[in-house]
C-alpha cells in the first residue's frame, strides 16, 4: 500500500509540475484562428455530420445510420418547424383537412429529380406504398395513421384509420423518394443509395472518408432562394475544431460559449439555444410513494428550478414550467388558468406540508415516514449525460436540505433506455416534448396506451400515467379540427399536468445552434424563429433556403 | 513433439473458451442494440413507438433461443462470417474490420517494434553505464513519461503541437478530402498524420522496455560468466552485447511477443483522441452502440492474436530454453 501511495504522490507531483509549466507558458499563447477551409468562394463549413471516425457512404433516407445530410437532399411534403408546429410547403403546395379522417395534399408541379426526371404525385404514392410493404422503412409510423391513399389529378388523398387531425404533421414530414430508382431496388432496407437522386437544394459532391461536399442543385425548384453554392462537411468536429476552424454553422453543446465560440470571432460569431424539449423527473407511478400526488407535489415544491437549470446547462436555458408545454415556442397554447403561467417557485414550507399529507414528517434534520425511516429516493440518469448529472446533483442537494436522501444511478445509455422503457426505476430523468405538435407531445406524455405493464417496453409515458378522463380528452383533441376547441382541450390537459404531476418538469433542453454571419446572413434567431437551429432532420431545409450572402 | 501437441491442445481449448465467452459477454450487457439506437435518437427529440419497431425490423435484432443463436454463431465464426454491423448498418462487419485493421497494424505495430528496439538498447546502455547520466536520464525519464496516462499525453500533444503551434494535423489518419490510395503523396500525408499518435504511444511505452531490460541486464552482469569474460580481457562492448544482453533479453522478448499480439486491439484511447480510424476506435464505437456483431468480430480477432502470440512465444521458449519443455 505504501508503495502505491509513494507512486501516486510522485505522479501527482509530476502532473503538478507540468501543469505549472503549461500555465506559465499558456499566458503568452494565443490559439490562432486557422481557417483551413478547403472550400472556394460561396462554400460553407458545417459541423453537422460526425464520422465515427470516418464516413460510411449511406444516403438511404429511411436508414437510421444514414448520413445526416440525406435530409438536405430528400424533401418531405411539408417541413414542420419543431418549435411551433407550423408547416411550410415543399413537395406539396399545401394540404387541406377535408374532415378529421381525410387529408388532401396538392402536389407541387414543375419539380424535377436531380437526374432530370419529372417528379409526380405517383412518386408520393410509391413512397408510402413502399413503406407499407417494408415496415422497417416506416420510421415515423405513418401507416399507424393511414388506411389508404390515392392519386387524384395532381393531389394525393389520404384516408386515415380514425379521426386523426394530428396525423397531418406526421405525413407532412415523410421524405419522398423517386419511383423510377427505388422500384428497382432489391432490398430497400440494406440499400446504401450511394448516388442519391432527390429533389432537394443539394446534390452529393466529392465524397471522401474524412470529408464530403454537397453542391447546389442548379435545377432546384426554388434555386433562387439557395445562396450557398457548396456545403463542406468534415468528419471530425471536436469543440476545438469548431472554435478554431472558422465554421459557418455548427450544432454543438460547447462549454462557456461566450468565451470560446463567440470569442473566436467577436464580430460575427453568435449562437441561439431555443428550447427543444423539456427535461423532467419522471416518477414511477406504479410504485409507492411515487403514486401519491401529495408526495409528488412535495418534491416539485422543494426544487429551485432556476438553480437546477443554471447548474446543468451553464445558464444557457430557462427553468421549465409545469404546463407540459414547451415555452415560449408553444406560448399560443398556454392556458390562462394556470397560476404564473405554470411556473412553480421553490416553497419549502408548502413542500413540507405536502409531504406531511403524504405521511412524511420532519424529525430533526431528516424527513421520515410513520415508522421513523428516512425518506430515500433513487433517481436514474444515463451515464455520460454530464449536463443532466450536474442538474441532478443540484436536485440531490436541494432535496437533501429538507432531509431526503437521494441516490443516483447511472447505467449506460442503452441500459438506461431499457430500464426507462420497462418501467424499471423509481424516478428517472428524461426529456419529453419537442415534436412541435401539442397533441403529439401530450399524447406521448399522458396517454395510457403507452402505460404498458411494468417489464414490457414502451416509448412514451414512462411513468405509466393512466387516467380515463385524460385519455378521452386526448381522443377529443385528436379528432378536433377546430382550433378554438383544440385550445380548450389543451388547456384541460395542461391543468392535468400541473395538478397531477405525472412528470416534474425541471428545465428546457436546448438546441445548440452556433452560427457565423461573416459569410451568410439570415440565420434563425429568437426574434425570427422561422426554424430551429439544428443541423439534423428536415428543418435545415428552411434555413438553407433562407440564408443570403453577406456583403 | 509431445510438447508441441500439448500446447496445440491447450490452444484449442482456450480458443473455444474465448469464443464462447465472446458470445456470452455482449449479451450479458444490459440494453439491446435497438435501445442503444433509441437512446441516441431520443437526444434529438421524442421517439415514437413506430420508430422502435422500425429500428428492430431494420437491424434484424437476433431472435430465437440463446442456444440456437450460439450454434449459429459458432458456424459463423468457423466461416469468418460476422454478419452486418448494427451501427454502420448495412455495412458488413468483415469490411469494417478490414478497413480499420491496416491503420492499427501499421501505427501501433510499428511503434511497438520501435519502442521495443529503442527501449531495449537504452536499457542495455543504462545497465552497462550504471550510475552515469546515461543511466539516470532514460530511467527517470522513462518512468516519468510512462506514469502519464495515454490520453493525457495525447491531449497535451494535440493541444500544443496540433492547435497552438499548428505543426501537426489534429485528427484523422489522412487529410480531409483525400481518399486512401497507393501513392507517394498519400503515404507522406498518412505519415504526417501518424506522427502525433505515434509519439504518444512511444512516449508512454518506452519506459517499460527500458526498465525491464535494465533490471534483467543488471542481474546478468553479476553472473560469473560475465566476470569471467571480462577477466579474459574481452572488449567491454562484446561482453555487454554478446554475453550479457543476449541472455538478459529473454524475458523482454516474451513481453514483446505478447505486446505484438495486443497490437491488433489497437490503442483505444489514443485512437479516440486523434480520431484515428483504427481497431481501437472501431471497438469503442461498437461497445457504445451495443453492436453485437462488430464487438464479437473484434474481440475474437484480438483474443485469437493474443493467443497465437502466446503460443508462438511458448514454442520459441521451448526451443530457446530446453528446461521449459518439461
Amino acid at each position: 500500500m505504501k508503495h502505491t501511495r509513494g507512486r501516486r504522490t510522485r505522479t501527482v507531483f509530476a502532473v503538478a509540475t507540468v501543469a505549472a509549466v503549461l500555465a506559465t507558458s499558456a499566458c503568452s499563447i494565443d490559439v490562432d484562428s486557422k481557417s483551413d477551409n478547403t472550400g472556394t468562394e460561396g462554400s460553407m463549413l458545417v459541423a453537422a455530420d460526425n464520422g465515427s471516425p470516418t464516413f460510411e457512404k449511406n444516403f438511404n433516407p429511411f436508414s437510421t445510420s444514414k448520413r445526416v445530410t440525406a435530409t438536405y437532399m430528400y424533401e418531405p411534403l411539408q417541413v414542420v418547424n419543431t418549435l411551433d408546429g407550423k408547416s411550410t410547403p415543399f413537395l406539396a403546395t399545401g394540404s387541406e383537412q377535408v374532415d378529421a379522417k381525410t387529408l388532401i395534399y396538392t402536389i407541387r408541379e414543375g419539380v424535377t429529380w436531380s437526374d432530370g426526371t419529372d417528379f409526380t404525385p405517383a412518386d408520393v404514392l410509391f413512397t408510402f406504398n413502399l413503406m407499407k410493404e417494408v415496415p422497417g422503412l416506416d420510421n415515423k409510423g405513418v401507416w399507424q395513421h393511414i388506411e389508404s391513399l390515392e392519386v387524384v389529378d395532381n393531389t394525393v388523398v389520404f384516408h386515415l384509420l380514425a379521426e386523426d387531425v394530428p396525423a397531418a404533421s406526421i405525413i407532412d414530414q415523410q421524405l419522398i423518394v423517386p419511383e423510377h430508382i427505388w422500384a428497382d431496388v432489391e432490398d430497400p432496407l440494406t440499400f446504401t443509395n450511394e448516388d442519391p437522386i432527390a429533389t432537394g437544394p443539394y446534390v452529393l459532391g466529392d465524397f471522401t472518408p474524412n470529408q464530403y461536399k454537397l453542391a447546389k442543385n442548379q435545377d432546384y425548384w426554388q434555386a433562387d432562394k439557395v445562396a450557398v453554392e457548396e456545403l463542406i462537411l468534415p468528419a471530425a468536429n471536436s469543440q476545438l475544431d469548431v472554435v478554431n476552424n472558422g465554421y459557418d454553422w455548427a450544432y454543438a453543446f460547447i462549454t462557456d460559449v461566450e468565451g470560446t465560440w463567440v470569442n473566436a470571432n467577436q464580430e460575427h460569431n453568435d449562437y441561439w439555444f431555443p428550447p427543444g424539449g423539456t427535461i423532467a423527473l419522471v416518477p414511477n407511478l406504479t410504485k409507492a410513494p411515487y403514486n401519491d400526488v401529495n408526495f409528488r407535489e412535495g418534491l416539485s415544491l422543494a426544487l429551485d428550478r432556476e438553480k437546477i437549470a443554471d447548474d446543468a446547462e451553464q445558464g444557457y436555458v430557462d427553468a421549465a414550467g409545469q404546463s407540459g408545454l414547451l415555452l415560449p415556442n408553444q406560448e399560443a397554447w398556454l392556458s390562462d388558468d394556470l397560476p404564473d403561467g405554470g411556473e412553480i417557485a421553490q416553497d419549502t414550507d408548502a413542500a413540507l406540508a405536502a409531504f406531511e399529507e403524504a405521511g412524511y414528517t420532519m424529525d430533526g434534520d431528516k424527513l421520515v415516514d410513520a415508522s421513523g425511516t428516512q425518506l430515500a429516493i433513487n433517481i436514474m440518469t444515463a451515464n455520460g449525460y454530464t449536463d443532466w448529472l450536474q442538474g441532478l446533483q443540484t436536485v440531490q442537494t436541494q432535496l437533501g436540505a429538507i432531509g431526503i436522501e437521494v441516490t443516483l444511478s447511472q447505467p449506460q445509455p442503452a441500459a438506461y433506455q431499457q430500464s426507462l422503457g420497462n418501467g424499471d426505476f423509481d424516478m428517472a430523468m428524461t426529456g419529453f416534448g419537442g415534436t412541435g405538435s401539442v397533441f403529439q407531445d401530450m399524447n406521448l406524455l399522458l396517454n395510457s396506451e403507452f402505460a404498458t405493464p411494468i417489464g414490457t417496453t414502451t416509448t412514451g409515458n414512462f411513468g405509466r400515467f393512466s387516467d380515463p378522463q385524460t385519455d378521452a380528452l386526448l381522443a377529443d383533441l385528436k379528432a378536433s379540427t377546430d382550433e378554438a376547441e383544440q385550445k380548450t382541450i389543451a388547456a384541460q390537459l395542461q391543468q392535468t399536468v400541473y395538478e397531477e404531476l405525472p412528470v416534474i418538469s425541471m428545465f428546457y433542453g436546448g438546441l445548440w445552434g452556433l452560427y457565423s454571419d461573416e459569410n451568410y446572413t439570415g440565420w434563425p434567431t429568437e426574434e425570427d424563429p422561422y426554424a430551429p437551429p439544428n443541423t439534423y432532420n428536415s428543418t435545415p431545409l428552411l434555413i438553407l433556403t433562407n440564408l443570403e450572402k453577406a456583403n | 513433439m509431445r510438447f508441441v501437441l500439448t500446447k496445440i491442445g491447450l490452444l484449442l481449448l482456450t480458443l473455444w473458451a474465448a469464443v464462447t465467452l465472446n458470445f456470452l459477454l455482449p449479451r450479458l450487457m444490459p440494453g439491446s442494440p435497438a435501445d442503444a439506437a433509441l437512446a441516441k435518437l431520443a437526444q434529438n427529440g421524442p421517439v415514437s413507438p413506430a420508430t422502435k419497431a422500425a429500428i428492430e425490423a431494420q437491424l434484424g435484432v437476433p431472435t430465437g433461443s440463446m442456444f440456437d443463436q450460439y450454434l449459429q454463431y459458432l458456424g459463423n465464426v468457423a466461416t469468418f462470417d460476422f454478419g452486418v454491423s448494427y451501427t454502420f448498418f448495412p455495412q458488413p462487419v468483415a469490411g469494417l474490420v478490414a478497413a480499420a485493421l491496416p491503420w492499427t497494424l501499421v501505427l501501433v505495430g510499428l511503434v511497438t517494434i520501435i519502442a521495443f528496439i529503442f527501449g531495449t538498447l537504452l536499457g542495455v546502455l543504462a545497465a552497462w553505464k550504471r550510475g552515469t547520466w546515461l543511466d539516470t536520464l532514460p530511467t527517470v525519464g522513462g518512468t516519468f513519461a510512462s506514469a502519464f496516462p495515454y490520453f493525457w499525453t495525447a491531449l497535451l500533444l494535440l493541444f500544443f503541437l496540433g492547435y497552438v503551434a499548428g505543426w501537426f494535423p489534429t485528427s484523422g489518419a489522412y487529410g480531409r478530402g483525400t481518399t486512401p490510395e497507393f501513392s507517394a503523396a498519400f503515404l507522406l500525408d498518412a505519415i504526417y498524420h501518424a506522427i502525433l499518435p505515434a509519439t504518444t504511444i512511444l512516449i508512454t511505452s518506452l519506459g517499460g522496455w527500458i526498465l525491464g531490460m535494465r533490471s534483467t541486464m543488471i542481474n546478468t552482469l553479476g553472473d560469473d560468466y560475465v566476470t569471467f569474460a571480462e577477466a579474459n580481457g574481452l572488449k567491454p562492448r562484446t561482453v555487454a552485447i554478446r554475453y550479457a544482453a543476449r541472455n538478459a533479453i529473454l524475458p523482454n522478448l516474451t513481453s514483446f511477443g505478447l505486446a505484438l499480439g495486443g497490437v491488433v486491439g489497437g490503442s483505444l484511447l489514443v485512437e479516440r483522441v486523434f480520431a484515428y480510424p483504427g481497431v481501437g476506435y472501431l471497438l469503442y464505437t461498437a461497445v457504445t452502440n451495443q453492436d453485437f456483431p462488430l464487438m464479437q468480430a473484434l474481440f475474437l480477432i484480438i483474443t485469437i492474436s493474443v493467443l497465437l502470440a502466446n503460443f508462438i512465444v511458448d514454442i520459441l521458449y521451448g526451443i530457446l530454453d530446453p528446461r521449459t519443455r518439461r
